[in-house]
C-alpha cells in the first residue's frame, strides 16, 4: 500500500508538469466556467441557479472522457506498461493510479467550481451541500470509469480520441448541462437517458438545490451508481484483455 | 552442465503467432556469471524468446526457468531476480528520472541506488523529465532501472542501440564486471564485435531455430570460409614467379597484394616466408585475416543449411 501511495504521489506531480493533462483537467474547464458560465447565466435564467452543478459535471466530463482515456492508451502503446511490469510495478497499480489520480484533479477543479461559482456567476449555493457531494463524487466516478473503460478498449490515440469525442459532445448537448433536457425534441431526450450527465443533473437540480425534477431523485443516484459500477467492470475486464493480448 | 548450476534453462521452446512460429523447439542453458549472446536477423526470435523468458508473453511449448523461477507463474519473485532491459520501452514523459528510480525502487523494496546512478553517469539526468532525455540517455536509465534491484539475472535486448562510443565502452565495461561479480547476462545485439568480445558463448538464431552455438571461437572455426593470407613484398617477386603453397590457394592480386586462402594458416605462411626469402626478396607488409563472427553469421544466414 506504502508502493501505491508513492506512485500516486509522483504520479500527481507528474501531471503537473503535463500540458495535455493541465489544459484538460483544469484550464479548459476553468476558462469554460467562467467565460460559457457567464454568457449562459445571462442568456438563460433557468439554468443560473445551478450552474455551479452544470459547470462541475461539464469539467468532470471533459476531464475524465477526453483527458483520462489517452495517458492509458499511449502507455500500451509506447510500451511503458510493459516496462514498468519488468520492473516488478503490476498492471493494476497503473490503472489504479490512474483511475485515483484523474478523481483528484477533476476532484479539485470542481470544488473550484464549486466555490466560485456563487462569488463570479452570482449562481446559487446548493441548499444541500452534503447531496451535492454525493452526486459530485458519483458522476464523477462514472465519468472517470467511462473514461478508464475507452482508454482499455481504443487501440490507439486516435480511436480513443474519436471515441471520447461520441461520448462527450452528446454529454454537453443533451446532457441538460447547456440547456435544460425539457426543452429538448423528445426524441434527443429520450436519447439523453443514456448519459449518466443526465442524471447527474436531475439528481443536483432536486437534491441538492430543491428544485423539480423530471426524474425520480432517487432513481437518479441508482442509475448513477449502477453507471459507475458497470463501467469499472467493463474498464477492468477490457483492460485485462487487452494486457493479455499483449 | 548440469540443471543446478544452470542461472537460465530453456528447453524446448515454442512460440507461435498465430500461423508463424516465431521460436521453434529452441534449448540451451546460461552457467551462473556467464555472458550469453543471441544474435540473430531482424524477426528470427531473439526478441519473443527474450519476452518469453521475462514473462511478457506465454509460451506454446517448451520449459523456461530463470534464476530459479518459472516466468509466467512466478511473475513477482521473477521481478525480483531478473534485470531486463527492452528492446523498446517508454516511461512516462513528464515523470522526473529521479522519480522513476524512487518509484521501481520502491517496488523491489530497495534503496536508490546512489551509486548505481553514479557509475552509468545518471546524476545529471535526475532533474529531467524523460521526455527531454536524448536515446543515449533512456537507454542507461533503463539500464540503471534494470539493475536497481541488484538482479541474479539480467537480459539485455541491444543495449548500446544509440550510445555513442564512450558510453558505449562504459556499458561494455560494466557488462564485464557485473559478469565477474557473477551476475548472469544474456545479451542480443546486432554489433558482433560486441558479442564476440563480451559473450563467453553465443547462439546464433536463424529462423526461430538455433542454427549454432558455442564460443565465438568455436562458432567462427565451424565455418567454411578459410582465413585470408595477404603478402607485399618489397621486390614483389612473387608476382613473376607465383609459388604452389602446399597449404594454400592463390585467390587474386589486388594493390600490390598477393592474397590465399587457407585453412591451417601457420603451415602456409611459414611456406610463403621461405619463397619469399628463396628469392632474395623481403617482406614489406603481411597479413593473416581469420574469418569473423562476422562472417560466420552471414554464412548461416544466408544459407543455414
Amino acid at each position: 500500500m506504502k508502493s501505491f501511495f508513492i506512485y500516486l504521489g509522483i504520479q500527481l506531480k507528474a501531471d503537473i508538469r503535463d500540458r495535455g493533462i493541465l489544459m484538460t483537467y483544469y484550464l479548459v474547464p476553468l476558462v469554460f466556467f467562467v467565460v460559457i458560465g457567464s454568457i449562459f447565466s445571462s442568456i438563460n435564467p433557468l439554468m443560473k441557479p445551478v450552474l455551479a452543478a452544470s459547470m462541475s459535471i461539464f469539467a468532470v466530463t471533459m476531464g475524465a472522457v477526453m483527458g483520462t482515456p489517452l495517458p492509458l492508451v499511449r502507455a500500451r502503446e509506447s510500451g511503458t506498461l510493459r516496462a514498468f511490469r519488468i520492473n516488478g510495478i503490476p498492471d493494476g497499480a497503473v490503472l489504479a493510479v490512474h483511475t485515483v489520480s484523474a478523481c483528484i484533479h477533476l476532484f479539485i477543479v470542481s470544488i473550484v467550481i464549486y466555490v466560485f461559482s456563487p462569488v463570479l456567476l452570482h449562481s446559487d449555493r446548493p441548499s444541500h451541500p452534503g447531496l451535492y457531494l454525493l452526486v459530485l463524487l458519483l458522476i464523477l466516478l462514472a465519468s472517470v470509469g467511462i473514461g478508464i473503460l475507452i482508454g482499455s478498449t481504443a487501440r490507439s490515440q486516435s480511436t480513443a480520441s474519436m471515441i471520447s469525442m461520441l461520448v462527450f459532445l452528446p454529454t454537453v448537448m443533451l446532457g441538460g448541462i447547456m440547456f435544460p433536457a425539457s426543452i429538448l425534441p423528445p426524441l434527443f431526450e429520450k436519447a439523453a437517458l443514456v448519459l449518466p450527465a443526465t442524471y447527474a443533473m436531475q439528481a443536483f437540480s432536486s437534491l441538492a438545490y430543491g428544485l423539480n425534477s423530471s426524474l425520480h431523485p432517487a432513481f437518479c443516484i441508482f442509475v448513477l451508481g449502477g453507471f459507475c459500477i458497470a463501467a469499472f467492470i467493463l474498464a477492468l475486464w477490457r483492460f485485462a484483455a487487452v494486457i493479455r493480448k499483449q | 552442465m548440469h540443471m543446478e548450476e544452470a542461472a537460465v534453462s530453456v528447453k524446448g521452446l515454442v512460440k507461435r503467432y498465430g500461423s508463424v512460429t516465431a521460436v521453434d523447439g529452441i534449448s540451451f542453458e546460461v552457467k551462473k556469471g556467464e555472458v550469453f549472446g543471441l544474435l540473430g536477423s531482424n524477426g528470427a526470435g531473439k526478441t519473443t524468446t527474450f519476452e518469453c523468458m521475462e514473462g511478457l508473453r506465454t509460451t506454446d511449448g517448451g520449459v523456461i526457468k530463470v534464476a530459479g523461477c518459472d516466468p509466467v507463474r512466478q511473475q513477482s519473485l521473477l521481478h525480483s531476480r531478473l534485470g531486463v532491459q527492452l528492446q523498446s520501452s517508454s516511461l512516462p514523459d513528464s515523470m522526473l528520472v529521479s522519480e522513476i528510480i524512487r518509484l521501481v525502487c520502491t517496488y523491489h523494496h530497495t534503496a536508490v541506488p546512489d551509486e548505481l546512478v553514479r557509475k552509468f553517469g545518471a546524476e545529471p539526468l535526475l532533474r529531467k523529465q524523460y521526455r527531454q532525455l536524448s536515446t543515449g540517455q533512456k537507454r542507461r536509465v533503463h539500464l540503471v532501472l534494470a539493475l536497481c534491484s541488484n538482479p541474479q539475472v539480467l537480459i539485455l535486448d541491444e543495449p548500446t542501440a544509440g550510445l555513442d562510443v564512450q558510453n558505449r565502452a562504459g556499458l561494455h565495461d560494466e557488462i564485464r564486471k557485473a559478469s565477474q561479480e557473477g551476475m548472469t547476462i544474456l545479451l542480443a545485439t546486432h554489433d558482433m564485435a560486441e558479442a564476440e568480445t563480451l559473450c563467453g558463448r553465443i547462439a546464433i538464431l536463424v529462423k526461430g531455430k538455433i542454427a549454432v552455438c558455442g564460443t565465438p571461437s568455436e562458432i567462427t572455426a565451424a565455418g567454411s570460409r578459410q582465413t585470408k593470407i595477404r603478402l607485399r613484398t618489397s621486390a614483389g617477386s612473387l608476382f613473376s614467379a607465383m609459388p604452389e603453397i602446399a597449404d594454400a590457394q592463390y585467390t587474386e592480386t589486388k594493390d600490390g597484394y598477393i592474397e590465399w586462402s587457407c585453412r591451417n594458416a601457420s603451415s602456409a605462411v611459414i611456406e610463403i616466408l621461405t619463397c619469399v626469402k628463396n628469392n632474395g626478396d623481403t617482406v614489406e607488409d603481411l597479413r593473416v585475416e581469420r574469418p569473423s563472427l562476422e562472417e560466420r553469421f552471414l554464412e548461416l544466414v544466408e544459407d543455414p543449411v
